[in-house]
Parts: structure tokens; sequence; C-alpha cells
């Protein structure tokens, strides 16, 4: 009887891993007006993935700290193991998660190695694309490690605090499509402006999308275990807020903007919101000066198909 | 209809047969509740019930871990959406049961639910730390001779094996302390023989044998707190002191100082089962081995680490045959217990699954089911690979043969007999099947067996039918 009520268990049972995205550019707003808000930010997210390795003994996770120049794994960290010792109650596991997260943010502000010596630091958004790739990697990586006769539900947050990812318009739409290739759910926890375009992600991959005003960054670690705790199978069992209207627009390939009319390259698919006579993507020459004016090349991208989108992808 | 009353107390007694291995929280519901509230005076055993709750409440207690009043209960079941109710009550259920959180109503007069104050405490502390260490291994100084984790690993097992050994009565290992043997005597995995009063192992326990090695050793450790009030020590500080170590990293070292006489007892009988390791009584210092890891937490989670560690070394082939690859008696022994051995080479043995020798197995208390689950558990790397794991002829075959000794199902009744006429039998006999009590009937001999709980129903018919006639 034992053995049979183990494996009926072994359903409900299964490993969740986690990767967490956090943005750690400077450039971020909620980072401006207070110094505090910093340690606030760092300590929610830390409490956060405590909160997640907590549920479950097996459950697993991978944190990367991403700025305008780069993205690098905040923990696990292989190269640098720290000796951990009980100091107080926490229990020990968490003590060496919270510890290597910190080190690790400590260090990624202060290595400055990559970043170019006559560049004022850039007033672009952090390398989200990059660092929700590395983590399917990651996911990817582990899945193949893991035994097949074990459940595995992998999911990627992302944090941010950056206002406008269009120009990663594709390799965000890649790496969205690659999710939900692999079932793999991306949610995204906003906290200065609904993001259209990371709105889509979560929207593609049934992942969710909040957005929390900066002002309430105190209280970030409630709407984090409150929205993203849940790992997704459980979702459907605990009511979350209602998910967004998602704006479907997709960004052109030349000013990286979300457009609502646009021209479509026959060939490639690609997008542009002007008129062009030789494609940027894939070079192909229209003939422009007869058809022009008419209707025939110009097409509306339908704000409702994910399609359109989807196919100037694989094109590229 | 009657088909059904023939089942159900059939299948109990089958469930009697089989070993009950209670988990962590079915065990804690029979503890009395002020040992439960002392035990989460500490963050371990916060953390271990944490662990062991429905998915829904751990978030529930998540939710609520900063909340410091009491929160309508009404705001809590709309939480979870109306498809779900079931969910729902077990969790609140489970939470009201284990004093994770308890009524309390709220300024309005609504009823509400507030976390058990040391719960709350303890868990944050858990989770965010503050308050004391558990240990004093902070001011330890390092091991000279620190042991890795593949040392840690194979002593644990051998001294498990230890146990299993002479369990199945293969001695030529070094044997196990009174003790042991005391606390196996007391699970009812073995009982004193009739002749000479040397132990000798029962029903359960080869079933026990036949459990992963995770199950097996909770199984020995709930046995063996039932008697620790026996030995004069503390239920509470056992307990603590058990998720301590199930919550402690594996291949680290930690110090016995702050430890009472009482505890240091238990961790010398923690010693002799290979839950930790100590170089010397006096050591000073001892590491938690794989086995006290993770104990409290659900045998299914623990299964991934440990069939990391340990690969299976049986191929099961369509012709019957089981190929074991390995060179310990104590695996070729739990082979024995329900196949037939034909040949031992220094690192493989061969045996044969037979009607006779599963079915001997079958007498002797296992189950299909748990033979079945034996096969895969310990199926070869190479078994592994293939899908199903195991031949399904053989699992059929296996469970065929567990149904061929299930013929007969027994079922308490009440025989009628010698009615005078036919038309008071055929009377009796329709409205005892209207009821859905008749177990069996027999026309011509005017015989029928109406089942126990029907009786009084029936009796009371056919006094009414008598005194009208007569």
């Amino acid at each position: 009887m034992a053995i049979m009520e183990q494996q009926s268990k072994l359903e409900v049972e299964d490993v969740s891993l986690l990767v967490v995205v956090i943005d750690l550019s400077t450039e971020q707003p909620f980072l401006q007006d207070d110094k505090l808000s910093l340690t606030h930010y760092l300590n929610a997210i830390i409490t956060f993935i405590n909160s997640h390795l907590m549920l479950k003994a097996c459950n697993r996770v991978a944190v990367i700290g991403s700025d305008y120049c780069r993205n690098k794994y905040l923990y696990p960290d292989e190269k640098n193991k720290l000796n951990i010792r009980q100091t107080d109650s926490q229990y020990e596991m968490f003590t060496l998660v919270e510890q290597t997260i910190r080190n690790n943010v400590k260090s990624f502000f202060n290595d400055d190695s990559s970043k170019d010596d006559e560049d004022e630091p850039s007033k672009l958004p952090s390398l989200i694309s990059g660092a929700a790739a590395l983590g399917l990697c990651f996911i990817n990586r582990i899945e193949a490690t893991f035994m097949s006769k074990d459940n595995l539900n992998s999911r990627i947050l992302i944090i941010t605090g950056s206002l406008d990812f269009s120009h990663q318009y594709m390799s965000l739409m890649n790496v969205f499509f690659a999710a939900q290739r692999q079932n793999i759910a991306i949610d995204v926890c906003s906290l200065e402006a609904e993001l259209k375009l990371l709105q889509q992600g979560t929207d593609i991959t049934n992942g969710h999308f909040l957005l929390v005003p900066s002002a309430n960054l105190s209280g970030l670690v409630q709407y984090l275990l409150w929205v993203f705790l849940p790992e997704p199978p459980l979702r459907k069992h605990l009511i979350v807020p209602p998910p967004v209207k998602v704006d479907y627009r997709a960004s052109c390939f030349c000013h990286k903007q979300l457009i609502e009319l646009g021209y479509v390259c026959s060939v490639c698919l690609s997008v542009f919101c002007k008129f062009t006579p030789i494609c940027m993507t894939c070079h192909a020459v229209f003939k422009s000066h007869i058809l022009l004016p008419k209707k025939i090349k110009k097409r509306k991208v339908n704000s409702g198909s994910p399609m359109s989108v989807s196919g100037s992808m694989r094109s590229k | 209809m009657s088909d059904k009353s023939k089942n159900l107390p059939s299948k109990q007694s089958l469930k009697s047969r089989t070993l009950q291995c209670k988990n962590l929280h079915e065990y804690l519901k029979t503890l009395n509740p002020s040992t439960l509230d002392n035990l989460y005076n500490h963050p371990t055993t916060c953390l271990a019930v944490f662990r062991e709750l429905p998915h829904e409440a751990k978030h529930f207690v998540i939710r609520l871990l900063f909340v410091e009043q009491p929160v309508p209960q009404a705001v809590i079941s709309s939480w979870i959406p109306q498809a779900f109710v079931k969910e729902l009550t077990a969790a609140t259920n489970t939470l009201s049961e284990l004093r994770v959180w308890h009524g309390a109503p709220i300024p309005g007069g609504l009823p509400g639910w507030i976390l058990n104050p040391s719960f709350r405490k303890n868990l944050q502390s858990a989770l965010l730390g503050g308050g004391k260490p558990w240990t004093l291994s902070a001011q330890m100084e390092e091991d000279t001779k620190p042991r890795d984790i593949k040392f840690l690993d194979d002593y644990a097992m051998e001294r498990w094996e230890c146990v299993l050994h002479y369990m199945v009565g293969s001695h030529q290992q070094e044997g196990i302390s009174a003790d042991a043997v005391r606390i196996l005597l007391h699970a009812g995995l073995m009982k004193g023989d009739e002749e000479d009063g040397s132990p000798i192992i029962t029903k359960e326990g080869f079933q026990f044998l036949l459990l992963d090695t995770s199950a097996q050793v909770w199984y020995f450790i709930l046995q063996y707190l039932d008697t620790v009030n026996e030995r004069g020590l503390s239920l509470v500080e056992c307990l603590t002191f058990l998720f301590q170590l199930s919550f402690s990293t594996l291949g680290k070292d930690y110090s016995t100082e702050g430890l009472n006489e009482k505890l240091l007892i238990f961790l010398q009988h923690l010693r002799e089962f290979g839950l930790v390791y100590q170089r010397k009584r006096k050591a000073g210092r001892f590491y938690p081995t794989r086995l006290a890891l993770n104990l409290a937490t659900s045998q299914v989670q623990l299964q991934n680490d440990a069939t990391q560690a340990v690969e299976g070394y049986l191929v099961v082939e369509t012709n019957y045959r089981v190929y074991a690859y390995t060179d310990s008696n104590l695996k070729v022994a739990l082979l024995g217990l329900f196949a037939e051995m034909m040949y031992r080479f220094p690192n493989l043995s061969v045996g044969l699954l037979t009607r006779d020798s599963v079915r001997a197995a079958l007498r002797s208390g296992i189950t299909a089911e748990q033979i079945v689950g034996f096969l895969r558990l310990h199926a070869h790397p190479k078994l592994l690979a293939n899908n199903p794991v195991l031949p399904p002829t053989i699992v059929d075959q296996i469970k065929l043969w567990e149904n061929e000794r299930d013929r007969f199902t027994f079922t308490d009744g009440v025989l009628y007999s010698q009615f005078l006429s036919q038309s008071d039998f055929i009377t009796l006999r329709d409205y005892a099947q209207e009821l859905g009590v008749l177990t069996w009937q027999n026309e011509k001999k005017r015989t029928m067996v109406v089942t126990k709980e029907g009786h009084d129903e029936v009796k009371k018919f056919w006094k009414r039918l008598s005194k009208n006639s007569s």
C-alpha cells in the first residue's frame, strides 16, 4: 500500500526550477530617488527566492544579473563556493543563497572591466533578452541531466525597472517562442511601466505580468510571493490578478518602434514603418516605383495575431 | 448490488495485512497538542512541517507570514477558485489540525484565521535569519581530516545494510546492538521465535525490506520515536534534533557541543544506523549522512537524491530471468525473497521468477505491487532506457499470480435456512435483494445468506411477516 501511495503522489510532487533575471541597471528610474531602494529590491528578491526553495526540498533556483552590457550568474556560483556556518537561526542553505547573491551583486557593480572606458554609462536598458536566453540554456542543461521519471517544471521570472525594450525586439521574440516550445513560462514583474513587449511574452508563454508601482517598493516581497511563487501547474488552483490586455503590435526593424500599420517584406517578412527600396534584412530589391502608391505593398499588421510576428522571426 | 458489500470487508483485511508507513503529517497528528506547540518553538520543525503541508496550504502560510492580525476566513476562501473547494477544505483542515493556525474573530465579528505566533516567528527566522543558531558549530575549528561525501555515503549504506542483513538473517557481517534489535522487535518487523526465542523476520519485515531506503529509514525512525519515552529521552528534543539533522548540509561537520547527555545517547543510536558519522564516540563533531538528510520530507522527493547515488543492478528479461549485477549478499537475499536463485557468480547472480517462488513470497505477505515496485526501483540503467522499464508480460504475470490467490473473498453473513414454505423463502429473499444485503441464495435448498449489516432489518421483516400470517 505504501508503495502504491507513493507512486500516485509522484504526479503531484514535481521539482520546480526557477530562473530569476534581475535587472541591475543603474539607469532604472526607481533607483534614482532613494539610496535604500536597491537594498529593498534585493531583500525582497532574496526572500522570494528562499521562499521558493522552502516550498520543496528539491526545488532549484538560478539567478542572473543583467545590465546594459553584460549578464552574469549570481547564483549558483560554482567557482567561489562559500563555506557557510550558521550564525543565526536561518536555514544554512538559505544563508548560502543569500550570501552568494549579495557577494555577487557587489562584485557585479565593482567589476567594471567589461565596460568601455571612454563611454559614459550607457542609457540603454539592460540586456534582458540575453539574460532570459541564458536562463533558457540553464533550464535546458538541468532538464538534460534530469532523470526522465521525474517531472520538472521550469519558469523564468524577469524583474525589471527599465522602461523600454523595443530595441531588443527580435531577440526577445526569439526567446519567447523558444520558451513556448519548451513549455517554460516567462513571468515579468515590472516596477516602472506597462512593458508592451514583455507583456506579449508572458501571454505567449502562459506567464503572468504584474506592474508593481515603484512607490510600493517596500511591499515588493508580498507582490512577488503572492503572484509569482505558485508554480505553473498549481496556478489554476489559486486566484491571481486577471491577465492584462495584451497589445500585440510588432516593432519595426528600422526604428524599433511599435507600429500598427507597416510594410512587410514579401521575402523574409521583416516589418518596416517606412517604405525602403531594399530590404535591410534579406537585401531583396522591391520594384518600388511602379506599385508603391497602391495597396499592394502596404499591408496591415494584424493587431491580434502573433503569427505575422513569429513569421518574421524565423526568417531571420 | 451484493457485489459491493462483498468487496468492502475483503479490502479492509488486505490493508491491515500490509505495512502502513505514516508520513510526517499523520505522525504529528497523533501527538498531543502541547507537544506540538513545544515543537514549534524551533525553526527546524516549523520548516519540516511547512514542507509537508498541502500545496495550497503552503501558499496560505506564505501569504499570511507577514500579516500580524487575523484574516477573515472568507478572504482566504476567495483565494481558491470554486472548482477547487475540496483542496481548500483539505488545506484549512490540515492547518487547523497541525495547529499552524487557529480561529480568531476579527474586529467586525467575522470568523478569521491567525497563524500560530511561535510558528510564524520561527518560520520567519528560518527564512530571513535572526535569533539563535541551531548548533554551536560556528565556533568549531576545522576538522583535520574532513570526510568527503562519497565516504559518508558508503558509510551510511554499509551501516544501514548491516541492519537489513541482520533481518534477512545472513550473518556474515558484524551483528547489531541489542538496542537495534529491540526496535526491530517493537516495530513488529521481527518477532521472537517460538522455539528458542531468537528473533525471526515477520510478514511486515519482508515488506519492509522491499521498500526503498529512505522509506525504510523513516519507518524505522518512527518506530524508534515510539520507544523514546521509555528510554528516558524527551520526544520533543529528539524530534527537534532529527529535523535539525535533516536540514543540515551533506559533507559538513557539526559540533556536539550544547547537546545534553540524553541527546548524546540519541546521537550514538543514530550513529549505529548510519544516520550520522562520528570518528570516535567522544569526537566532539559529527557528519550527517544522506540517510538523515531530508528525513521528514516525503519519501518521493528523497528518491531523486537516493537514486542518483545508488545505481540499479537488476535486469529483468521477458523469459522471467532476473540478473542481479551485484556482489552484495543482502541484495541477492532480497531477490531470493521472490525469485528462485539459479547461479551465483562473483559479480552476478541469476534468478528465475517462477509461479512457486512468487507465490511463496505472496504467502509471506508481500504484495505483487511491492515486488514490481522493487524490481522497478532497482532497475539497471540499461533497463531504465526502456519504456516501460519492466517487460509488461512479467508485470502482468506477477499480478495474475497474485489474483490467483484472491479467488476467495470473505464476507461476514447470517445464514437463513429451513424455511417451511417456498413462498416464505421467496418473499424474504426478494426483500433482502431489494435492500441489497443478499449475499447468496439457493432456491432449491431454501437457504440464503444475508450480510451482517442487513440481518437486523431482514429479521424484523421476517417477524412481521410471520406474525401477520399466524
